[in-house]
């Protein structure tokens, strides 16, 4: 059981180092743009 | 063997814990409210995600690493990990409550500590290292540090007195906060373009729930349902008033008007400076406690920002200046007359107890600062400390988590 808490919270830590670290930027700006034309 | 275990303790330390818990939250408001608009989740993000993962961190492994039996004075053994043996009764730390209790007590400390520095790199840093540096600087800073000091390591073996975190908690906070501050470098527009605070009402909220939740901090941290309670929740609200008034005097005579926000960091600077000594002083001693903490930390934040350290929330300056003067206090108005199981300090005819505060102090403010730097350049190096000029200048609430605090 405890290999398995263990094993959990490493899988966490191990898709935080492989996730997407850029945001959306460009969605952003144009929804912004889009308002400010609104 | 027989149940020791205390009802009104073990109702206390559980209270405790959860009114420390409040505090990391709180934090984040503090936090947030400072920050510009485009930052404001971002920076309460770093307080909510500490508190789970450092919840996690503390029971698979850091709770062993600091308090579990003793290796040569400097790490806790690996035989807690997961909580083994960790149950309902009492722990070698605390007779009379579950050593479960003690432990989720002990566990809200470390989550605030990591959540302190980052007001150090707010509006900057990208969030992958901000969750690879907390996990690390849990790991290697706080967990080394709590056991040298309260887990029978050699700190506490050579007599150094840390009621509830001013070595542990603030100096290992504020002196990484600073490294942090310099290694990360200054926001965009520093110095050049206006940052001030969006929310001036959140930082106040947050200073008012961290004092709220402090007594628990420092009037849990007797362990026990007594008199050292009282008199740690009396010398703790006495130091943060006092402190308060200090702050916001010296910023009305240096900049002409009584600063709100001010005396809400004042207030802060005296519940840092009084946690170490809650425990040992009375409250006259809390009055020049406060006093003292009002004066150093507002002066050494108007230094860093001469010294155009770009510290965003003045963590250093508070935390760092603020434990070290409230760790050094302690050696000077520690009494055995509000703690018999302690040491009188250099007012009570031992000076030697100042000398002692002072070696906790050096080596706490060398090794969390030797190890920030190392934590962070190899962080630097593997994963980025620092999001692009681009998404900085965008804000981290769109360009880290692809929300907006506020639609109005």
């Amino acid at each position: 059981m405890e290999i398995l808490a263990f094993a959990s919270f490493a899988v966490l830590v191990v898709a935080w180092l492989v996730a997407p670290s850029r945001g959306d930027v460009i969605v952003v700006s144009r929804a912004a743009e889009d308002r400010k034309a609104a | 063997m027989p149940n020791t275990i205390s009802a009104g303790d073990t109702a206390w330390l559980l209270m405790s814990a959860a009114l420390v818990m409040l505090m990391t939250p709180a934090l984040g408001f503090f936090y947030g409210g400072l920050v510009r608009r485009k930052n404001v989740l971002a920076t309460i993000m770093h307080s909510f995600f500490i508190l789970a993962l450092i919840s996690v961190q503390w029971v698979l492994w850091g709770y062993t690493l600091a308090f579990g039996p003793d290796h040569g004075g400097l790490i806790g053994g690996l035989d807690w990990l997961a909580l083994r043996g960790v149950g309902q009764d009492p722990g070698p730390y605390a007779p009379t409550v579950p050593h479960e209790a003690y432990m989720v007590f002990q566990m809200m400390f470390a989550v605030i500590t990591p959540a302190l520095i980052t007001g150090a790199f707010a509006e900057r840093k990208r969030f992958k290292a901000f969750v690879v540096f907390t996990l690390l600087w849990a790991t290697f800073v706080y967990d080394p540090v709590a056991h040298w000091v309260w887990g029978g390591g050699w700190l506490g073996q050579l007599g150094a007195l840390d009621f509830a975190g001013g070595t542990v908690v603030h100096i290992t906070s504020g002196v990484s906060a600073l490294v942090a501050a310099l290694v990360l470098g200054r926001r965009v527009g520093f110095g050049r373009d206006a940052m001030d605070p969006h929310d001036a009402t959140m930082t106040v909220l947050g200073a008012s729930l961290l004092w709220f939740g402090w007594f628990g901090f420092n009037a849990g941290s007797a362990i026990t349902a007594g008199g050292l309670a009282a008199n740690a929740f009396v010398v703790t609200n006495t130091a943060a008033a006092m402190a308060a008034l200090t702050w916001m005097t010296v910023s009305w005579l240096h900049k002409g008007a009584p600063s709100v926000l001010g005396a809400a960091a004042g207030a802060v600077a005296g519940l840092v400076a009084i946690t170490p000594a809650s425990g040992y002083v009375d409250v006259s001693a809390s009055i020049l406690i406060g006093l003292g903490a009002g004066i150093f930390c507002y002066t050494a934040i108007q230094l860093t920002k001469r010294l155009k350290v770009d510290d965003a929330l003045d963590v250093f300056g508070v935390h760092g200046v603020g434990g070290a003067w409230g760790a050094l206090a302690t050696g000077i108005f520690a009494t055995v007359a509000i703690n018999s199981g302690a040491k009188d300090g250099l007012a009570y005819g031992n000076p030697g107890q100042l000398g002692i505060q002072a070696i906790a102090v050096a080596a706490s403010i060398v090794y969390s600062a030797v190890m920030t730097f190392v934590i962070l350049k190899l962080i630097d190096v593997f994963v980025g400390l620092r999001v692009p000029e681009n998404e900085e200048v965008l804000g981290l609430d769109a360009s880290q988590h692809r929300e907006a605090a506020y639609q109005i």
